[in-house]
């Protein structure tokens, strides 16, 4: 999977959970939009780590690095 | 010290909890060892019985006042008494975020009906603090 396919996962995914969205912005807020809620955030920690391969520990959370689609990227899906 | 009159509520869809359910999350990530013991170990998942302890452990999180922080599911457990009352027992970060609001322990009270469940939670008093039942 490329960096480009991995954050298009976590993408698509947050869309196919509201339907009234055609796009997400890079820079936006995903919990103050509410595209992103605590249950749903935990589901979404799955899906990256399905796309990465890597598990993340929950206890040690960043949450900057959820913030936007941008942050993610950035945290998970930049090579060195 | 205990932090004066901190409230805490949530509500959880039972559609929400068949959803994630499904993925297998909920044993995996929010719900500890005794939980599942309580909500999965029959024919069925208890969706209510769930659906209202994450509603708990969310309104519990609420009192910490923890910006930046995610919620301890694991760390917030949400048991039964023997008189059929939820308890709640803290560990690890969870009660590390207690400690650093002043609360020494916390009440909760759930009520669910289809279609979702709502938990309210409240600090106890210091000289109220219980242990498990």
């Amino acid at each position: 999977m490329t960096v480009n396919d991995g954050i298009d996962v976590v993408r698509n995914w947050i869309l196919s959970r509201h339907p009234e969205r055609a796009r997400i912005g890079p820079d936006e807020d995903l919990v103050r939009t509410r595209l992103v809620d605590s249950l749903s955030f935990v589901e979404l920690v799955y899906v990256i780590e399905n796309a990465t391969g890597a598990e993340i520990d929950f206890d040690t959370i960043d949450l900057k690095d959820f913030q936007s689609l941008s942050a993610i990227q950035r945290a998970f899906f930049t090579t060195a | 010290m205990t932090a004066p009159g901190r409230i805490g509520i949530d509500m959880v869809p039972f559609t929400r909890v068949r959803a994630l359910l499904g993925g297998g999350l909920l044993a995996g990530r929010m719900l500890s060892a005794d939980e599942r013991r309580l909500l999965l170990d029959g024919d069925e998942p208890d969706v209510p019985g769930i659906a209202g302890r994450l509603a708990a452990k969310e309104a519990v999180f609420k009192l910490f006042h923890a910006t930046g922080e995610t919620v301890p599911w694991q760390g917030i457990e949400i048991l039964r008494a023997e008189s059929g009352a939820p308890w709640v027992r803290l560990s690890g970060r969870a009660a590390a975020l207690a400690r650093g609001a002043g609360i020494g322990s916390v009440s909760v009270s759930i009520t669910h009906d289809e279609p979702c469940a709502v938990a309210v939670a409240l600090t106890a008093p210091d000289s109220e603090e219980r242990s498990a039942p």
